[in-house]
């Protein structure tokens, strides 16, 4: 396992497109931190939030590491080099959880890779007095544990999938698939109890006073439920939540939920892989 | 005699097609075992079993005298090498690179050995070209250097000569001899290209839907091919008779016909034959080769048809 965590991690460093997007999150992180700044000082004439922007990566991870894992793990099946591996006695479970690993840990550095220069750029430019650190440490180990769900799952289909080209249709289309599914139920979830009627004349004409009335868009009852916990399991609806910030909804669950489906999606991934015929 | 590869019952199935049947083979140590077959006949589908990229359906082979349900297989793996249908290399690297990610791989503490394996193989002048932009030749050549990383006794190489042009053919030749006799390596060659396997093969294997069909070493069918004189007479008693009284070594193998392994003199065979009252009927030059065994051996690939 030491052997292919070396061969991987070598391979890793060498990887054109890993070193793309390490150095396009930095800049994104630059970006944003500085867009951040100068619309607050031009529109509110005041310094942005530390945490503002901070967690943007989390929105753009999904999509980075579906492309990146399904070239980095299809590599192996296109060159036919997973071979190699396996001829001369390598296990299929220490292959699969090598380039989990790897996968993982490049799915890591890549949300370093925007956190480090956007805390640069952010620290001496933005207020920090309405910052809760806390959270805010807590809400960036959640989007490590959520970019650990993605890459499982990416490592999953790319495993077990031996085209590369289909593993990174299939997984760039399902993360937008569940991205447009995730904003949907964050948009149900965020509707207000009621809403606000303003009828500005009254029969006889005369203007009312606005009164609250409840909001046909609110979802109650058991679809709520079911929409909260869709909003918490899916790696794209916890993506959504730490993207707008959102301390309310950032629970400990979703670190939870992210390692059950590391675990999960890592457990069929290797289960299927080791039953299955290389050729 | 000891072996570094035999199969016994060996069976592959994809969803109904039987790719092997009940397969044997022995593969003895030091050997070149060309492995014969036509298009589809299960060669690759046995190598990518040995290699451990399948799962036998039913069946067992050893490799080192261990068996691939036993633990140790893995072990055993480590000292054989592979190139199964298209070179296995990391085509954004250079060659120098792959070797190092092989012997990364294998778990190999230096690199001080790679130039060497690639000036063994013919890359030494690569430099930092990526394998990418190689020839197929160069490619084939490398997929071998990283099959040779870890200094293995068993080779597999699976077509190794396909696409290649004949000056790669013939260093691809050169090669395979060469880490025969000088480092003792056992090699297993699939190939359907007779011509090419019959210059370097010193035992065969030959295979036909998913059976073996005979094995046989490279001096027993030389035996089998030897040029002769074949022969049909109206009595062949007579025959046996007069070439016994010649000294002349034959094999008799119907009623009428038999083959002459000697240089002889026609017209007294011819007279003496005649002294017996025995006519020759007909009297055919042959010399069977690689290509003409097989095809006599499978049925001219219709056999099972």
């Amino acid at each position: 396992m030491n052997r292919l965590l070396s061969a991987d991690f070598a391979k890793l460093k060498k990887n054109r497109f890993f070193w793309i997007c390490m150095t396009g999150m930095a800049v994104f992180g630059i970006f944003m931190k500085l867009m951040d700044y100068i619309s607050m000082r031009e529109y509110m004439d005041r310094s942005s939030s530390l945490h503002s922007m901070l967690l943007v990566y989390s929105l753009v991870i999904g999509f980075l590491t579906a492309a990146f894992v399904s070239l980095f793990v299809g590599t192996e099946y296109s060159d036919g080099t997973l071979r190699n591996k396996l001829i001369i006695g390598h296990t299929r479970v220490s292959i699969y959880l090598s380039n989990l690993i790897t996968c993982s840990a490049a799915g890591l550095m890549m949300c370093l890779a925007y956190l480090i220069p956007a805390l640069a750029v952010g620290i001496p430019l933005c207020r920090t007095d309405d910052t809760d650190f806390r959270m805010l440490v807590l809400m960036v180990l959640y989007s490590f544990f959520m970019s650990l769900a993605f890459t499982s799952l990416y490592t999953l289909a790319g495993m077990i999938c031996q085209n590369k080209a289909l593993t990174a249709v299939v997984t760039i289309l399902g993360v937008c698939f569940l991205f447009v599914a995730s904003m949907y139920v964050s948009a149900k979830l965020n509707e207000p109890e009621t809403s606000i009627e303003i009828s500005p004349f009254a029969e006889d004409g005369t203007v009312t006073a606005p009164r609250q009335i409840p909001n046909p868009g609110y979802v109650r009852g058991t679809q709520r439920r079911v929409y909260e916990f869709l909003n918490d399991l899916l790696p794209t609806g916890q993506s959504v939540t730490l993207t707008r910030g959102d301390t309310k909804a950032a629970t400990p669950l979703l670190p939870v939920y992210s390692a059950g489906i590391t675990v999960a999606a890592s457990g069929i991934g290797m289960f299927v892989f080791r039953k299955r015929d290389i050729k | 005699m000891e072996y570094i590869l035999t199969a016994e019952s060996l069976s592959k199935q994809y969803g109904d097609f039987k790719a092997l049947d009940g397969f044997s083979i022995h593969v003895p140590k030091g050997s070149v075992y060309g492995f014969v077959g036509k298009n589809g006949a299960g060669k690759t589908t046995l190598i990518r079993l040995v290699c451990g990229l399948q799962a036998p359906t039913s069946g067992s082979y050893t490799l080192y005298g261990s068996k691939n349900t036993e633990p140790g297989i893995a072990k055993c793996r480590r000292r054989m090498g592979a190139v199964v249908e298209t070179p296995s290399i990391y085509l954004d690297m250079s060659a120098e690179d792959n070797l190092k990610e092989q012997y990364r791989v294998i778990g190999l503490p230096s690199f001080d050995d790679i130039p060497e394996l690639l000036r063994l193989v013919g890359l030494g002048h690569t430099g930092k070209k990526k394998a990418k932009h190689f020839s197929l030749g160069m490619k084939q050549r490398l997929g071998i250097a990283i099959a040779l990383a870890g200094s293995p006794d068993f080779l597999i190489l699976d077509e190794p000569v396909n696409g290649l042009d004949p000056q790669g053919i013939i260093e691809m030749r050169e090669l395979i001899l060469k880490l025969n006799r000088e480092k003792q390596i056992t090699f297993l060659i699939s190939s359907h290209i007779l011509d090419e396997l019959s210059r370097l093969a010193t035992h065969y294997g030959f295979i036909d839907n998913g059976h073996m069909i005979r094995e046989i070493s490279a001096k027993e069918l030389d035996a089998a091919c030897r040029k002769c004189i074949r022969v049909q007479v109206s009595d062949i008693r007579a025959l046996t008779r007069v070439l016994d009284e010649m000294g002349i070594e034959y094999n008799i193998f119907s009623d009428t016909m038999a083959d002459i392994f000697a240089k002889i003199n026609i017209s007294k065979l011819t007279l003496a034959l005649a002294e017996q009252e025995c006519d020759i009927i007909s009297l055919t030059e042959r010399e069977e080769s690689l290509e003409s065994f097989y095809v006599n051996l499978i049925g001219g690939g219709n056999r099972n048809e």
